[in-house]
């Protein structure tokens, strides 16, 4: 939300990666992820809403 | 069952369950939002007018909008030159962190009088967005949709410029029944001019899923193409924008050799286009909710992606460059 793309060339991210996949299987635990989000000033954003009595309310409701 | 796939699920539950407590430390400041704008609300326009009547429906459900979000493709791949040199004729919807930079590279509403702005954040840090000479210019041809928790003075800014401002609800708390604040707004809005209510967006987290939203779900656009929709940072980006999630006066103090390192900032094959990208939290967060909803989206939508990197890929996603799309649509 607050994100600007400036962007710094640097050369230190292109290490090879071990095992090419779709996608890593790691994955955060929910404090790296707060403390993450709270360090970083990116704390803004929308939460995702999830109704598990209407999932289709989860795309939109048209006349609330 | 694919304990791969349960780990995951679970692990995008916390993250979503994280950033739901994180919100609500904002919650306060929400309600004062709606509450300033309140009086505007009454008096404006729902989004729903933006829904074209019935008879040019089924026209409009066979055309296109393109969501201009401010990835760092969008200058990388000259996107905005590509779309001012079109003739394309569909919706275009920008997000407010890409408006002044589309009306700066001639993407304006006088070439694509189907034009409209959307804002979903809270923060007043939104009025620079619409604090432009271009957009004073141009703004009177502009549709705005603007959730009605966004900072008043951001919606003054834009409105000061002459945009229309239409009105929707961010969902965030439906499901909570009558005690809920998007119950509880939708009645007080309803008090007053809109008796058929405001329509509700999922947000996904940010403004460039809020736009995918409005471009299928109240404008029934059949096509949504999505440029500078990255989610997502590139190889030769440094990681000192990436730990700061690209700001500037950011302090992250993140250790690159901890073991939590790999999993805060993975690298992901983008096989659509053959590259890497790298995600942070906050655009792994983004990225998972853009795809789960694509993959969900009603079967006569078709999306796609024209960004050219990033990592929106996967189910319902379809892949194509920019000038692609352009001769297709």
């Amino acid at each position: 939300m607050k994100t600007n793309f400036k962007k710094i060339q640097s050369p230190d991210n292109k290490e090879p990666l071990e095992k090419p996949g779709l996608e890593t299987e790691k994955e955060l635990s929910q404090e790296e992820f707060e403390q993450y989000v709270i360090n970083s000033g990116a704390k803004g954003s929308f939460m995702i809403y999830r109704d598990a009595k209407s999932k289709k309310d989860e795309l939109g409701i048209a006349e609330l | 069952m694919n304990p791969n796939k349960d780990n995951e699920n679970y692990a995008n539950m916390l993250i979503e369950e994280s950033m739901k407590k994180i919100h609500y430390q904002s919650y306060d400041n929400w309600i004062c939002n709606f509450a300033l704008n309140l009086e505007y609300i009454w008096k404006e326009t729902s989004a729903n007018e933006l829904t074209l009547t019935d008879d040019k429906l089924v026209e409009n459900q066979k055309s296109s909008a393109i969501v201009i979000g401010k990835g760092p493709s969008l200058k990388k791949f000259h996107h905005l030159e590509l779309l001012r040199e079109s003739d394309y004729n569909g919706t275009i919807i920008c997000c407010d962190g890409a408006l002044i930079d589309a009306l700066k590279a001639g993407v304006t509403p006088e070439k694509f009088p189907n034009f409209l702005v959307a804002t979903i954040d809270t923060d007043p840090g939104i009025k620079k967005f619409y604090d432009h000479e271009l957009v004073k210019k141009h703004g009177q041809k502009i549709k705005g949709v603007f959730s009605i928790l966004s900072h008043p003075s951001a919606v003054e800014q834009a409105r000061q410029t002459g945009i229309k401002i239409h009105w929707v609800h961010s969902l965030f708390d439906y499901n909570e029944g009558k005690k809920s604040f998007n119950y509880i707004s939708s009645l007080i809005i309803r008090s007053k001019n809109h008796p058929r209510g405001l329509p509700a967006i999922q947000t996904g987290g940010n403004v460039g899923t809020s736009s995918w939203f409005a471009a299928w779900m109240i404008l029934k656009c059949s096509t949504v193409a999505l440029i500078g929709i990255n989610h997502g940072w590139e190889e030769d980006d440094s990681w000192d924008t990436i730990t700061r999630h690209g700001l500037e006066n950011n302090s992250t103090d993140i250790d690159r050799n901890s073991s939590s390192f790999q999993k805060l900032f993975p690298k992901v094959f983008n096989p659509d286009i053959g590259k890497y990208c790298i995600l942070d939290p906050i655009f792994k967060f983004y990225s998972t909710a853009l795809k789960e909803f694509i993959s969900r989206s009603p079967s006569w939508l078709t999306t796609i992606n024209a960004t050219e990197g990033g990592s929106i890929f996967g189910n319902r996603i379809k892949s194509m460059p920019f000038a692609e799309f352009l001769k297709k649509y």
